[in-house]
């Protein structure tokens, strides 16, 4: 079947005028790599009839291409380039041997004027053919070392121009040129597998690359640019001479570190820094301070001067990029990455932040001598200064994994050092949720209760960009941050659009936030959190909040995490809540929820969460209820059980943690509802309620009985937004079921009597307004 | 093809082994599919416990020396002698994939943490009153839980130790060096101890003593699980990689299995609260005997990677092999001569996962350096020392670089190319092709002679042109004339058509004047008659004296039929 393709091809590939010939390359590309069998087959060994049939028209299809690659068309010499690499990929090394011709033709396309496309492709093939050659010696002997070094010239030609010094031939960047980035891609490609071919060219290529990193303001290069000749500036040493490749890595990481330290030297002369290195040999440089910034020599990699604060911290970020690319490319041998080197490095980098606020200089004191514009300037480069460090160090923790065991500690310190000032910057946050993520899974089950709490300000920020900005949620996690926000917001700050059609807004920000990487990168370290650290290290409000931004934005990795590893039971506080509910609710579908919630095989489980397992199958029935309508007396009782405990506590002697807790959310729920008034009211009611018994007996009877299904409706939705739902659905709820309890208390003797009974009575006066406005906005506002 | 191995390590003994075996102290056997010697290393000799099997490198300690042997994977050959201070009894590989981390246990209680990569070596306090026998590490790396002949099992942090800053201490004013934890249920010496296969929080590790129990327990927690009351004391034990069961191995040589299930629950029995307070007593009968009544002591015990084959090292030399689910004894694997002191089972080799994940490996080891390198910095308490530098290959790009290949990367590897690059080159092709010869021009070797010629050629192109436009301009011209030609011949006609139509019509009206002409004068006649009549009748009725108007009124009557009848006539 294939022999009829392959001649099938052929015939094509000859009978086909050439100008109609780009039409069916791909698709003849496509036939080609389905003969891949046929093609990759050994040829020596085919005695039978049929076979010869297949190397004649192999040699056929061999000289065709041949030949096309000569052809005095452009469609011709296009087909010719596709067709070559097809072939190469299904014949591989059956195909390559003899294709020696086909080689020169292609180097020889790289010279011609031909369309862009033809060129870009001959440099893939080519790099493709190199690439297959390498673990062949024959090939190599026939192929790569005789053409290697006039594609590596041709190639370097299409992107730059010799210049001829007496100290030797170094090359200039062409501007514009369309082939940069591919030529780089192919010189990286190939350099770590013919180290010994580049020898030669290694002096060109580290000119080439120092023109383009260390470009400065006219000339400009895009980022993949850039971003491949970071990567083959870090891997130009493995095309060091022969006698110094071993230490060529030890070299460079080092003089790039230390060029990073001059620039930082330059770049930091507005601040008199507190960092000392460990390293005694680094010695810091004179300055003229009279000049405006910058380095007028070329440092220890060779990179070009730069002037002005953003060129240094232009070329800090280079140097950087540049050390990352060290420690996590494919190194040619054992090497010696320099831990302790880099951490001096990023501890300088980070030990300057920006101040708090203003001019109170933090951690570093201004240096007289310089004007406070720079310093001004210095601070705005700061954090792109401080991700490139962090990115850096994400990159050693990358690589060591667990053996990052020794370090994660100075990591975890440098990096909320930074956050704390500096989390303004969506970019700094980014960056250190994703460095903590990989400390967290490194390190944290062992972690200390102070590696813990220093991560908090973190924490609540991940849950802060999670949330949606808008409406309830916003307004309350702003008002724990802190709290004295909201009285000072007057009422000519707001904005009044948001009043008129909130709907409006919350579709417009569900559109732009869309699935950004910060919001990803704040999940998976809420889950790494959730997962790994010891769940009695985190502050129970800390925890409590996590748990609400994963209910929230139904993140069901997160609500797995969290499940599995559930809050600490504590004594004398009933069972610990767990989030398997919402989880079971929302991915009802999911395997992992199906395997957790009705398990085949045993499951892991601890005691105390037996007691919360069956509290919340309780819960889950009153979700139920509501949704059939159904009499809502049991739940009501089940309400009334927890708030006869909570109202009958003694309020101002109430443990802290409870009581805080609870004026907390009230606060919280009434401030986003926007009755700032009605509070106090409200709060005063709470402990009212027993005393005035009569009246909210009375009150409670007609609201209770006419706003049954929304009041219950309510219920579970209130313990939808809530993290620890038993606390808060019963702290939410505190005005509706001390009227309850009070009902059951006094005029009905028997807990069980059903709420709708007491119908009968007459409703009276003073039904209180408050606690129905505020029922309506929260369902409204919450539904 | 799919093979797994295990690692066996020998105590040197008074017996004399075969010649393939001679100072033979470690060898690498395979199991499976069929029993065979990998490789072998030599000159070793360790007593239990003091063989720890990295991915790149086999450690052992010398049994009665302070010294530990480095043996490399790679190379088959013994790589580094280590002398350390004191002996070492017990060892353990921590820093789960590539096993960066040595962690030793001495005769006086200590454990030593030998950092392979970057020669740092911390020790702990002396928290144990006798040697340290057993070691393991849980398998996140971050917990050392150690055994000792003191009843105590310490657990350890390993973060908490080996970190070069240390946070602030809290409350309990430990040193971070110091165990975090110690469980102390059993009431004698701690005889072996392995630790279950979760990265959670409720991961169990399992102690056995020479007070014939086994219990189960939390590390990270420090809750007891459940205790068993052996029928004698256990020599080591093994865990199911489910957890499902554990193993251990007695001093006649047989094993038995602990399940940790019972019959038809849902629930791991082991977090029952209602059985984690009453010992469960195993059965003396229900051990698995070993096939012969000499093959000594069971002095270490394995699974294989499936958990269906239990490996049991015995001190007649032999390696035993014991079907789980029929619970007996299977086959000899091996026979060493020497007794066989530890058992390590290898992650069979073939699996498509184990060889992907690595990073990077290590080739040679950094010997643990006594000099006072990494001490803290003076006046940076906390640092990380200048020096510290950490001796890898890197042999992958970390995850960062490949979540976004480039268009280059994808092409490289392509069966042709992309088809967005195709498309992109086919779009340039049409376009030099439909912009006319210009570019084809270009593409040419152009050479000074023939542009002259070129220019000629476009010269006379130029005047053919002109002149072809003349003529078509002339032709156009002639056709206009003709079109107008025809157009008034046609004009003619019809004229000439309308004029005989007007003729024919003016004939007719003729002839249609003349009628009407004769119509009147007959009229007229007739009148004169009917008026000569009339009055002649009037004449003729007054001549017979009769009123001749009321005649003439009768005639009148008449005649207008007459005359309308006429009228209408002559209408028509």
């Amino acid at each position: 079947m294939t022999s009829t393709t392959l001649r099938a091809i052929t015939h094509r590939l000859t009978t086909t005028p050439v100008d109609q010939l780009p039409s069916i390359a791909s698709f003849l590309a496509t036939s080609l790599s389905d003969c891949a069998e046929l093609l990759s087959a050994p040829q020596s060994q085919k005695p039978g009839k049929s076979d010869s049939d297949n190397a004649v028209q192999i040699h056929k299809l061999k000289t065709r291409l041949a030949s096309l690659l000569q052809d005095r068309s452009v469609e011709g010499r296009w087909t010719a380039v596709v067709l070559v690499k097809a072939t190469v990929e299904a014949g591989q090394w059956e195909i390559l041997r003899g294709y020696e011709p086909i080689v020169r033709g292609l180097i020889g396309i790289l010279a011609k004027p031909d369309p862009i496309s033809t060129r870009k492709m001959s440099i893939i093939t080519l790099t493709r053919i190199f690439h297959l050659t390498y673990q062949y010696p024959t090939l190599v002997r026939e192929i790569t070392t005789p053409h290697l070094p006039g594609f590596i010239t041709a190639a370097l030609n299409l992107v730059s121009t010799l210049v001829k010094l007496p100290s030797g031939s170094s090359r200039k960047p062409k501007p514009n040129t369309p082939f940069m980035e591919i030529v780089l891609h192919a010189i990286l490609e190939l350099v770590p597998r013919h180290p010994t071919i580049f020898r030669p060219f290694g002096s060109q290529l580290r000119s080439l690359l120092t023109e383009i990193l260390g470009a400065s303001e006219p000339v400009f290069y895009p980022e993949p640019v850039v971003d491949v000749a970071v990567q083959l500036f870090a891997s130009l040493y493995k095309c060091a001479p022969k006698d110094k490749s071993g230490s060529g890595w030890t070299d460079d990481s080092r003089s790039t570190i230390l060029s990073v330290h001059r620039a930082t030297d330059h770049v930091f002369r507005a601040v008199v820094e507190q960092w000392e290195s460990v390293d005694g040999s680094l010695v810091p440089i004179k300055q003229n301070y009279s000049k405006e910034v910058g380095d007028g020599g070329s440092d220890f990699l060779g990179l070009p001067s730069w002037r002005g604060v953003h060129s240094g911290a232009n070329r800090i970020l280079t140097l950087l990029r540049i050390l990352s690319e060290f420690i996590s490319m494919p190194s040619a041998s054992n090497v010696a990455l320099p831990l302790g080197l880099i951490l001096d490095l990023t501890s300088r980098l980070t030990s300057v932040i920006v101040p708090a606020n203003g001019e109170s200089a933090n951690g570093a004191q201004s240096n007289p001598q310089i004007g406070r514009e720079e310093r001004e300037q210095l601070w705005a480069e700061l954090p792109r200064i401080h991700i490139g460090a962090m990115n850096l160090l994400a990159h050693v923790v990358s690589i060591l994994e667990t053996s990052t065991t020794p370090i994660t500690q100075s990591i975890l310190e440098q990096a909320n050092w930074v956050f704390r000032n500096e989390k303004f910057s969506k970019d700094v946050r980014h960056t250190t949720y994703d460095l903590l993520q990989s400390l967290v899974f490194v390190n944290g089950p062992a972690m200390a209760k102070q590696s813990v709490t220093s991560m908090v300000n973190v924490l609540r920020s991940c849950c802060h960009d999670l949330l949606p900005v808008t409406g309830d949620s916003g307004s309350q996690s702003k008002s724990q941050s802190d709290p004295k926000s909201k009285s000072k917001a007057g009422p000519g700050t707001s904005n009044a659009d948001s009043f008129l059609n909130p709907n409006l807004n919350a579709r417009q920000i569900s559109i732009a936030s869309g699935s950004s990487k910060i919001e990803d990168s704040a999940s998976t370290l809420l889950q790494a959190v959730l997962l790994s650290v010891p769940s009695e290290l985190l502050a129970a409000s800390v925890r409590a909040e996590i748990d609400r931004t994963i209910i929230l934005t139904a993140d069901k990795d997160a609500m797995l995490a969290s499940v599995l590893n559930p809050i600490p039971a504590v004594k004398g506080r009933g069972a610990g809540a767990s989030l398997i509910p919402f989880l079971a609710r929302t991915y009802s579908d999911q395997k992992e929820v199906e395997a957790l919630v009705r398990p085949r095989m045993p499951v892991l489980m601890t005691a105390p969460e037996l007691d919360a397992y069956a509290e919340n199958e309780e819960e889950e029935e009153a979700d139920e209820m509501v949704t059939e309508e159904y009499d809502a007396a049991p739940a009501a009782n089940e309400f009334l059980k927890v708030s006869r405990v909570e109202t009958q506590k003694p309020e101002p002697t109430a443990a802290a943690p409870s009581l805080h807790k609870r004026t907390y959310a009230e606060e919280s729920t009434l401030q986003s509802s926007g009755l700032a008034l009605a509070s106090e009211q409200q709060a005063g009611q709470t402990k009212k309620a027993r005393f005035e018994e009569d009246i909210s007996t009375n009150a409670a009877e007609p609201v209770s009985g006419q706003n049954q299904p929304s009041s219950v409706a309510k219920v579970s939705v209130s313990s939808a937004t809530s993290a620890d739902a038993q606390t808060s659905t019963t702290t939410k709820e505190t005005p509706f079921k001390a009227q309850v309890s009070t009902v059951s208390s006094t005029s009905q003797p028997a807990a069980d009597v059903s709420v709708d009974d007491s119908d009968d009575e007459v409703p009276t006066l003073n039904m209180d307004p408050d606690t129905d406005d505020d029922e309506d906005d929260d369902v409204t506002m919450e539904g | 093809m799919l093979s797994e191995s295990f690692v066996a390590s020998t105590l040197l003994s008074a017996k004399s082994p075969t010649a393939t075996l001679r100072d033979v102290g470690i060898c690498v056997q395979e199991f499976q599919p069929s029993p065979q010697l990998r490789s072998t290393f030599k000159k070793s000799s360790t007593a239990a416990n003091g063989l720890a099997v990295s991915p790149t490198h086999i450690f052992s300690a010398q049994a009665e020396k302070a010294v530990v042997h480095v043996y490399s994977r790679e190379k088959g050959n013994q790589e580094a002698l280590v002398p350390f201070p004191e002996r070492i009894r017990s060892i353990a590989v921590a820093g789960a994939k590539y096993g960066d981390v040595l962690v030793l246990g001495t005769e006086g209680g200590r454990l030593i943490l030998w950092e392979t990569c970057t020669g740092r070596q911390v020790a702990t306090t002396a928290s144990h009153l006798q040697p340290v026998t057993s070691l393991v590490v849980d398998p996140t790396s971050n917990f050392i839980l150690s055994g000792s002949p003191d009843a105590t099992v310490h657990v350890w942090s390993l973060p908490g130790i080996l970190s070069f800053s240390k946070p602030a201490l809290g409350q309990n004013r430990q040193p971070s060096n110091a165990p975090i934890r110690t469980f102390s249920n059993h009431r004698a010496a701690i005889t072996a101890l392995a630790i279950g296969h979760s990265n959670g929080r409720h991961n169990i590790a399992v102690s056995t003593a020479k007070d014939n129990t086994a219990i189960v327990w939390e590390y990270q927690t420090g809750r007891v699980l459940r205790t068993f009351l052996l029928p004698s004391s256990a020599t080591c034990v093994a865990l199911d990689p489910v957890d499902r069961a554990g193993y251990v191995g007695y001093e006649d040589g047989s094993v038995q299995s602990i399940d940790f299930y019972r019959a038809h629950t849902v629930q791991h029995a082991l977090h029952d609260v209602s059985t984690q307070s009453t010992p469960a007593q195993v059965s003396l009968e229900d051990r698995w005997l070993p096939p012969a009544a000499d093959s000594g002591s069971a002095r270490a015990i394995s699974l294989s990677y499936d958990g269906t084959i239990l490996l049991s090292a015995h001190d007649s030399g032999k390696v035993l092999s014991w079907n789980i689910a029929r619970r007996k004894f299977a086959t000899t694997v091996a026979d060493y001569t020497h007794p066989v002191t530890n058992l390590v089972s290898l992650p069979p080799s073939g699996l498509q996962q184990t060889t992907k994940e690595s990073k990077r490996t290590i080739h040679t080891i950094v010997k643990p350096r006594h000099d006072n390198a990494f001490a803290d910095p003076s006046h940076a308490p906390g640092s990380v020392p200048a020096d510290y530098v950490f001796n890898t290959h890197i042999i992958t790009p970390s995850q960062s670089r490949t979540a976004k290949p480039s268009l280059f990367t994808e092409a490289l590897t392509h069966a042709s190319f992309p088809d967005s690059m195709l498309d992109d080159g086919l779009a340039e092709l049409a376009a030099l092709r439909t912009s006319g010869g210009s570019d084809v021009a270009r593409v040419v070797p152009v050479t000074p002679s023939t542009s002259n010629s070129v220019e000629d050629a476009s010269a006379r192109d130029n005047h053919v042109t002109e002149l072809e436009a003349e003529v078509s301009m002339l032709k156009k011209k002639a056709a206009v004339n003709d079109t107008a030609r025809h157009a008034t011949s046609n004009e003619v006609v019809q004229l000439r058509s309308d004029l005989a139509a007007l003729q024919d019509y003016i004939n007719e009206l003729h002839e249609k004047q003349e009628a009407a002409q004769r119509d009147k004068v007959l009229r007229q006649a007739r009148k004169e008659e009917r008026e000569t009549k009339k009055r002649e009748a009037w004449l003729a009725a007054e001549k017979k004296g009769r009123n001749g108007d009321v005649v003439m009124k009768k005639i009148d009557v008449d005649d207008g039929a007459l005359t309308s009848d006429s009228d209408d006539l002559s209408d028509e």
